[in-house]
């Protein structure tokens, strides 16, 4: 009963499972970047879900509004911070990723890390 | 009210305001840089020693940032553990900078100079500030600046394989950041609070047990992966052995061991020891891998053959040596991991330094190419032989005052086989770090190698190597300055 009455903590985790998922498995560089996304997102749903309140009002004190009847702004407060900080993430993350398509032409892990093993095999990161 | 309550708050802030300034110099004035950069961290480092016996061992210095009192306002809660951890912040990233001048000349191109600068004071500030703050979420914020500012400093030189490393440490260090936020998400459903000290008294009385305890495991993943313990650590050798050396040496000197830092603060201030009863089996289990740690990261270092790569493998070690002070529960445990993050900051980063020196001058990066570098770069190499001493953890140096308190605590804590590990973990350190001397002094150079006249790295470069090799025999010799009160503020830690 009490996850029925919380069932959006469960979308939540079960939004962020799918997004460890595809970080994880996924083998293109840019599909694990979405599942990143896809776990800020989860983070995100389950703050703003902590806040939310069944015909909540803004929580202004102007004529008397009752404070019981009001979002919880903090979270929300937070979480633009968090976007903030997950938009700086995907922007550096994607610049990387041109640089590396740019100089192997891959965006594939595997063979990135194939490439790797090449590179150690001549002697390691020269610079 | 003194002047000196400020003093914490502008320590994060002066750095910070410097990088915000620092490009506009460098679009008038490339080469002022890296003078200026040492401005800000050299007044944070100064108003740090006036704070020197102003917060007292077994109590705090809370400052409130705008006037907001402490439960709704961000906090700045300086106890003596995290004014200590400071101070080291300060000193190591004063020294790479000095260091950084002539061999981020050669190593980055001109026009990323500025930016090299800029990420550097970020990193400074939010690594002070990471361990200065006593709000939770302020603690994220500045553990994402400090991230975003370490994968992009990986990658500053542009080539190849710096940028996949550095693409390597992002994959692995932003989930870990999402986990951290979820985890203070879960605390603050829990509790309903985001202040350190009033989360700790809330979380004895709150019913929330299993929310609690997800909450503590997802911190450790989080912190853990940041912190490169055992079966999370694989981004750290790439990334700490291809970074350029002074930021080799502010990763695996500072960065691994503020994000230790700051799992202590969220199991020792946070959860604290009523709540112990709800950590203890993951305490547990973080024993274990760090126990790993200390022999994989070991064993690894011994077969390596790229010097920075050793010098990286050792530090996975010296984490598992740094948590398995924190498992074990007892002030002399917890003296010695923090004694030990002053010890293992001090002399990696004077290996990295080192690894940078032979870098810079000839260009060697593998171990068997440093045959006979004792007869043309003297002082680095005996620099690099001390800092060597203080990582097996031989007497005169601080490594062995700290590896003894980290055997005394798990001893008293009953643990013997955690001390055997730590036992273990130092002949390891022997056998790599001797084979590393036993080529540098004891076999002839090779044909050609060390012939055409070169002397030792300019001065600029091995000051700072030298300070932190005898950092390292100053903090063995005096240890008494700072074991005393370090055992009090543990005790008010536990």
């Amino acid at each position: 009963m009490r996850l029925l009455h919380n069932y959006h903590y469960a979308a939540a985790m079960i939004l962020f499972c799918l997004g460890l998922h595809t970080v994880i498995v996924r083998r293109n560089i840019i599909k694990k970047l979405i599942g990143l996304n896809i776990m800020e997102t989860s983070v995100f749903f389950f703050y703003i879900s902590l806040g939310y309140l069944k015909e909540g009002i803004a929580p202004i004190r102007v004529g008397g509004a009752e404070p019981a009847r009001m979002v919880n702004p903090i979270p929300q407060a937070l979480i633009l911070t968090g976007i903030v900080v997950a938009v700086s993430v995907t922007a550096l993350a994607l610049s990387m990723v041109i640089l590396l398509y740019r100089q192997y032409g891959t965006l594939d892990v595997d063979r990135l890390m194939r490439e790797e093993e090449k590179g150690e095999a001549v002697g390691g990161g020269e610079v | 009210m003194g002047a000196w309550r400020h003093f914490p708050i502008l320590m994060i802030a002066i750095p910070l305001l410097g990088a915000v300034l620092l490009p506009f110099l460098g679009y008038v004035r490339e080469n002022w840089v890296p003078y200026a950069a040492a401005l800000p961290l050299g007044a944070s480092s100064l108003l740090g020693l006036l704070l020197i016996g102003r917060i007292p061992s077994d109590g705090y210095l809370s400052y409130h940032m705008g006037g907001w009192e402490p439960p709704f306002g961000i906090e700045i809660r300086v106890d003596y553990a995290g004014f200590f951890v400071m101070l080291v912040v300060c000193g190591i990233t004063m020294l790479s900078l000095l260091y950084s001048r002539r061999y981020i000349s050669r190593e980055v191109s001109p026009g990323r100079r500025t930016a090299y600068y800029v990420l550097f004071l970020l990193m400074s500030a939010a690594m002070i500030g990471f361990v200065a703050t006593g709000d939770i979420f302020n603690l994220f914020v500045f553990m994402e600046i400090l991230a975003l500012s370490s994968y992009a400093l990986v990658a500053i030189t542009g080539n190849r394989n710096a940028v996949r490393a550095a693409f390597k440490y992002l994959l692995m260090g932003a989930p870990s950041s999402i986990m951290v936020l979820l985890a203070i998400g879960l605390l603050y459903s829990a509790t309903g609070t985001l202040n350190m000290a009033d989360l700790s008294a809330r979380i004895a009385e709150s019913g929330y047990t299993e929310v609690l305890t997800v909450s503590y495991i997802l911190f450790v993943i989080g912190f853990g992966v940041k912190a490169a313990l055992f079966p999370l650590h694989m981004w750290l050798p790439d990334a700490h052995s291809i970074a350029p050396s002074p930021i080799s040496a502010l990763l695996s000197g500072l960065l691994v061991e503020v994000c230790t830092f700051a799992l202590l603060r969220i199991t020792f201030s946070v959860f604290t020891r009523e709540a112990t009863a709800l950590v203890g089996g993951t305490a547990e289990a973080v024993g274990v891998a760090a126990a790993a740690a200390v022999l994989y990261g070991g064993i690894m270092a011994i077969l390596q053959k790229d010097l920075k790569m050793m010098i990286a493998y050792s530090t996975i070690s010296h984490i598992g040596y740094i948590f398995l002070g924190l498992t074990a529960f007892t002030a002399e445990g917890l003296t010695g991991a923090m004694y030990h993050m002053l010890d293992h900051g001090l002399a990696k980063a004077c290996l990295f330094l080192c690894a940078g020196n032979f870098i810079y001058v000839k260009g060697y990066r593998r171990i068997e190419d440093l045959r006979g570098a004792w007869r043309e770069m003297p002082w680095t190499c005996f620099a690099f032989a001390v800092a060597s001493i203080s990582v097996i953890a031989i007497p005169p140096t601080a490594g062995f005052i700290s590896k003894w308190y980290l055997i005394l605590g798990n001893v008293k804590a009953g643990k013997w086989l955690y001390t055997a590990v730590l036992l273990t973990g130092s002949i390891l350190a022997a056998v790599y770090c001797l084979r590393v001397i036993y080529y540098m002094f004891f076999q002839a150079g090779g044909e050609g190698k060390w012939e055409d006249a070169v002397r030792d790295a300019p001065p600029s470069m091995l000051v700072p190597v030298w300070l932190l090799s005898l950092g390292t025999l100053f903090f063995g010799v005096f240890s008494y300055l700072l074991i005393p009160s370090l055992l009090k503020a543990s005790a008010y830690l536990l």
